[in-house]
């Protein structure tokens, strides 16, 4: 299933959508045009513009009554031609069902999976083929029957009918699909055992954006690859520094959920493989891999983490992360002074990597909006400037061309971003903290049976309670005190206050033993050696230094050893702290040496709070509805220029493409090996599998390729032409998952494609009819 | 002078096959004028062209050539129809629709009112006698029933031309000549009336003017009296006579050099014979007919 959902640009559809009907209204009437003439001669240019003409006048002059008197015509035909016996099959599919397809003992989720899919899928097909035998035969009927004489002898624009056929189709199998969807709810509600029931629910995911550190820590695209052929998840190597990092963008409070204590919580559900290379302990054994969640903020790294994409790179790309600026700076101009003296030892690829660090480094401290990193943010931007047309030069040098490559520019420009690094890197390191909360690793199910634990969901409160690490300590501490001064509850009487390690106790929520270790050994200590000083009122750090600098260096000397066996406790915000740009970055390790956790995008996902099922399950049939009516619409654009068996040929091939239309477009990029027609039928005869492909002659080869080629041309036309009904059944998929689905990124596309099929097919039908001889011999 | 309700000029119809070879050419330069308040018969054996004529008429067909105007639009303005009726050759009505549900579906298509559909389809189902038989669908029709309510909705808009292919195809006498009677009543109310038949009686009987076509041509244009009157002969009416009398005329005529000479008893048409004696057995009962009574009832049903 794919989950990846993508927004849908409605605005840019509808551009599209028109553009695209331009071109083929021009298209149609100049072939219309061409075929007039070649029919009439000299008249057939008027004979064109008066059909125009008329035409026109017909589709602007429609009667809102004669459409629903052909709409109600079409009701009442399909009503008493017992086109609802389709229903009754429905019926008896339900009451039998039960014998096939409820097993007690399968997991909840699976039963209501199994339950939902048989009845979703049973509607959609009993349904597919009355809808299309009827839209196919209605029109085709009328006219053998010539019934259609005595309507289009009355003041009724052809159109009008093509219109009202539709309507009436429309509304017989709205009604049916709308009297299905309530039986199935209630079959649904009773069927599903009781024990199951309460996962009849949508959950509403929000799924992030994953990139993989590799065991060495460097950021990766992928994973390792643990011997699938086709390999959906990537790995990750248990205790080492590998991580799958998921990133959601635009985190805030409407994430969270509230639990039944009324308290604000995050649900992170996920759904990892675990695969070992040992079989590994008893307990390892019973209990599953060992994964773990570290909730991060780590604005460097979505900074400078690009520049790791090179080998060369990656040490600055490290300097970076750790807040090594003076490092980084070095390492930066290094590479300006290599670039001077030897640019061509770095491959293209190191400058593309170059490039894309620098400029995501701009665009990322630009967007932060902080003063003090506007210098060197434009810096960034400026060296990426220089450096983006390096690695295309560098391609025309090799192909011989003479190119002058401005390498004293790039590391000129390299200079400056160096310079401007070390000169800012206090700035640097305030306005981008990392904060790190590890959260308790839990167990990995591997075995999906018998209970829930198939699912991990953790629940993660929104006040964080943490063992802080080193700059995480520093931050709080300079954020608590910066504060603290500022409302002048530090200082008392040119002193530091005597109650403040009780009211750090109180409200800063750190232990007495932290809080004393503070405040009297800490602070006290560095009073009495000058080091702090107080001012009006207030506690100053060292002169130069910044209170987050003042504590970074005493951690690092030591002197904030935990008092506490436990560490220093802190509290952080989730919302407020850990994703402040608006990023929750989430990184997964699996703990267990020798194992390895296998992730895709869609298995760890943030889950809102659920909505009811039921929501889902009509927004199922609402996709499915637009479906039904797309054939419909297709059926009778067909048959209005084709007889009945035409017709329905046509739009089984319709249905059929259309359902077929993701697996096409695969075949059609060659995305898949051996997926040739006729390739696959003469490797079928000889039984071979696609890997080694044909064992014929050259020309045989050349002979197949070209039929595989002429058939794709085919399927090509056939694939531009039908939309994917992925889009229609997206949403059933989803329901059967217990997912949620989002309206206007799933249902509204379905909508959209029947509304961007519907208008032109019944411009053209009209058309058609109009144009056509009813009682042509 | 009445103005023309129909004018056709050089109409021409070919009709290809598949790949746009000529198959055959159903009318051929055909020119006629149908004038506002007549009954006008197109007549011709079967593949003549006149219910292609007809079909082009109603934009059903597209001429190949030529140009006809209907009520002074031309045949492809879907407006015309507003003031057309059409009686197809066999009633191709909804078979699933009932007499009432058809009516009030072809009165719809007119943009009539709920009220307006409703009496009209009252004074109709009224005029063509299927009152007993409204509420049933058409697919229980017998095909006298059929035609009777395909003449319904042809009338429902009230139209000023009607168009009837064959209208008195499948009916019995009696529908047949309340068909006639309609037709003669429509003529009456000021309607212009065009029909193709084979029934050359029936056209006889109805039609002011005719049109004989043959393999698509227009081969007789002008009016049914004028076309059949005898010129060359005179026929004389009385009661029945005396074989004296009869001997006094043959001998009154002789004097004026008339030899051919052929005195009988006339005889009635079928068509009275039959309607006379279902009128006589719904009056009467279980009586059975003498042949001379009927002789002497068909004598004196001759008007």
């Amino acid at each position: 299933m794919d989950f990846d959902i993508r927004p849908y640009d409605f605005v840019s559809a509808l551009r599209g959508w028109l553009l695209l009907s331009a071109g083929l209204a021009v298209i149609s009437l100049a072939l219309a045009l061409v075929l007039s003439v070649a029919r009439n001669g000299a008249a057939g240019l008027r004979i064109f513009t008066e059909g125009l003409k008329s035409y026109f006048r017909d589709t602007v002059t429609l009667s809102s009554r004669r459409i629903l008197a052909v709409a109600r015509l079409a009701l009442l035909e399909a009503v008493r031609r017992k086109a609802l016996m389709v229903f009754v099959v429905f019926a008896v599919l339900l009451m039998f069902a039960g014998w096939f397809i409820a097993d007690a003992n399968e997991r909840p989720e699976l039963q209501v999976q199994v339950h939902v899919a048989f009845l979703l899928k049973s509607i959609a097909w009993l349904m597919l083929p009355a809808v299309i035998f009827l839209s196919c035969w209605a029109v085709p009927e009328d006219i053998r029957l010539r019934s259609l004489h005595t309507v289009v002898t009355k003041p009724v624009r052809r159109v009008e009918i093509v219109l009202g056929r539709i309507l009436g189709l429309a509304v017989v199998f709205l009604a049916v699909l709308l009297a299905m969807g309530v039986i199935g709810q209630l079959w649904l509600s009773r069927r599903i055992p009781e024990s199951a029931r309460a996962a009849l629910q949508c959950r509403v995911p929000v799924f992030g954006n994953l990139y993989f550190l590799n065991a060495e820590g460097q950021p990766a695209e992928t994973g390792i690859n643990v011997g699938d052929v086709y390999a959906y998840r990537s790995h990750i190597q248990g205790n080492s520094r590998a991580r799958g990092v998921f990133l959601f963008p635009k985190f805030d409070e409407s994430a969270l959920t509230i639990n039944a204590e009324g308290a604000q919580e995050l649900l992170l559900e996920c759904r990892f493989e675990a695969f070992r290379t040992v079989k590994g302990s008893e307990k390892s054994v019973k209990e599953g891999i060992q994964a773990q969640y570290t909730l991060m903020s780590n604005p460097r790294e979505e900074a400078f983490g690009i520049f790791a994409q090179s080998e060369t790179l990656r040490p600055t790309a490290e300097a970076f992360r750790n807040a090594e600026f003076r490092n980084a700076s070095d390492l930066l101009k290094g590479l300006a002074e290599r670039i001077r003296k030897a640019p061509q030892e770095l491959r293209p690829a190191d400058y593309v990597a170059l490039h894309n660090g620098l400029l995501n480094a701009g665009e990322q401290l630009q967007r932060r909006k902080d003063e003090r990193l506007t210098e060197v943010s434009t810096k960034f931007l400026d060296g990426a400037g220089v450096c983006f047309p390096i690695p295309k030069m560098m391609a025309d040098q090799d192909a011989g061309l003479r190119v002058e490559i401005p390498w004293e520019n790039l590391a000129k420009a390299v200079d400056e971003v160096a310079a401007s690094v070390l000169q800012r890197s206090a700035d640097l390191l305030e306005a981008l903290p990392r904060l790190e909360v590890p959260l308790p690793a839990f167990s990995v199910a591997e075995y999906h049976g018998g209970d829930d634990a198939s699912v991990n969901v953790t629940r993660i409160p929104r006040i964080l309670r943490f063992v802080a690490g080193d700059e995480s300590l520093a931050r709080f501490l300079a954020d608590v005190t910066t504060e603290w001064n500022a409302a002048g509850k530090l200082v008392e009487n040119a002193a530091i206050r005597a109650t403040l390690v009780s009211d750090l106790v109180a409200q800063a929520k750190i232990s007495q033993l932290n809080a004393e270790r503070l405040v009297v050994v800490v602070l006290g200590e560095e009073l009495a050696a000058g080091k702090l000083s107080i001012a009006g009122g207030k506690l100053s750090p060292p002169e130069g230094t910044s209170w987050f600098v003042f504590y970074r260096d005493l951690i690092s000397l030591q002197r904030l050893v935990s008092e506490d066996s436990e560490g220093w406790i802190i509290e952080k915000d989730l919302v407020k702290d850990l994703s402040k740009d608006g990023y929750l970055r989430v990184e997964v390790a699996c703990v267990d040496d020798q194992m390895y956790l296998g992730m895709a995008r869609p298995d760890l996902f943030v889950r809102k709070a659920d909505r009811p099922f039921w929501v889902g399950y009509w927004k199922a049939l609402v996709g499915m509805g637009a479906m039904l009516l797309l054939m419909v619409v297709v059926g009778v654009t067909v048959s209005c220029v084709v007889k009945s068996n035409v017709a329905l040929f046509f739009s089984m091939a319709f249905l059929i493409v259309g359902l077929l239309h993701d697996f096409i477009i695969r075949k059609l990029m060659e995305l898949e090996k051996g997926m040739g027609t006729f390739e696959s039928a003469v490797l079928l005869m000889q039984d071979r599998n696609p890997e080694v492909g044909m064992d014929v002659s050259s020309t045989t080869l050349k002979v197949v390729q070209t039929a595989d080629k002429s058939l794709d041309g085919v399927l090509w036309v056939f694939s531009r032409i039908v939309p994917d009904f992925g889009v229609f059944s997206k949403a059933t998929r989803y329901v059967e998952n217990r997912f949620d689905v989002p309206l206007v990124d799933v249902v509204l596309p379905a909508l959209a494609v029947l509304g961007g099929f519907f208008i032109p097919c019944a411009l053209i039908a009209g058309a058609l009819l109009k144009f056509r001889e009813l009682e042509s011999k | 002078m009445a103005n023309a309700v129909i004018e056709i000029r050089n109409l021409s119809k070919v009709y290809r096959d598949f790949w746009g070879r000529k198959k055959v050419q159903a009318v051929k330069s055909l020119s006629l004028d149908v004038m506002q308040g007549e009954v006008f018969g197109l007549l011709g054996p079967n593949g003549s062209g006149k219910t292609t004529t007809m079909k082009m008429l109603l934009g059903l067909l597209f001429p190949t050539s030529g140009d006809m105007t209907i009520l002074g639009k031309p045949a492809s303005d879907v407006s015309k129809n507003e003031r057309i009726g059409y009686l197809p050759e066999e009633s191709y009505l909804y078979r699933f629709l009932n007499a009432d549900e058809t009516l009030d579906f072809y009165g719809r298509l007119f943009n009539m009112t709920a009220a307006e559909r409703a009496q009209r389809a009252d004074e109709l189902i009224e005029l063509v006698g299927l009152g007993k038989a409204r509420r049933r669908q058409l697919k229980e029709y017998s095909k006298g029933m059929t035609r009777r309510i395909g003449l319904a909705q042809a009338l429902i808009n009230n139209p000023d031309l009607v168009l009837l292919d064959e209208p008195t195809s499948g009916l019995d006498p009696i529908g047949t000549r309340e068909m006639k009677d309609l037709i003669v009543q429509l003529k009456a109310q000021g309607k212009t009336v065009v029909m193709c038949s084979h029934q050359l009686a029936d056209v006889q009987d109805v039609c002011d003017r005719i049109a004989v076509l043959f393999q698509g041509e227009l081969k007789v244009l002008g009016r049914v009296d004028e076309l059949l009157e005898l010129r060359n002969e005179t026929q004389i009416r009385t009661g029945s006579l005396s074989d004296a009398a009869i001997a006094d005329v043959r001998a009154a005529l002789a004097k004026h050099n008339v030899t051919n000479v052929e005195i009988s008893r006339p005889r009635a048409d079928l068509e009275q014979l039959f309607l006379r004696t279902v009128r006589e057995s719904t009056e009467r009962p279980g009586r059975r007919f003498s042949t001379e009574e009927v002789s002497a009832s068909a004598g004196s049903g001759r008007s």
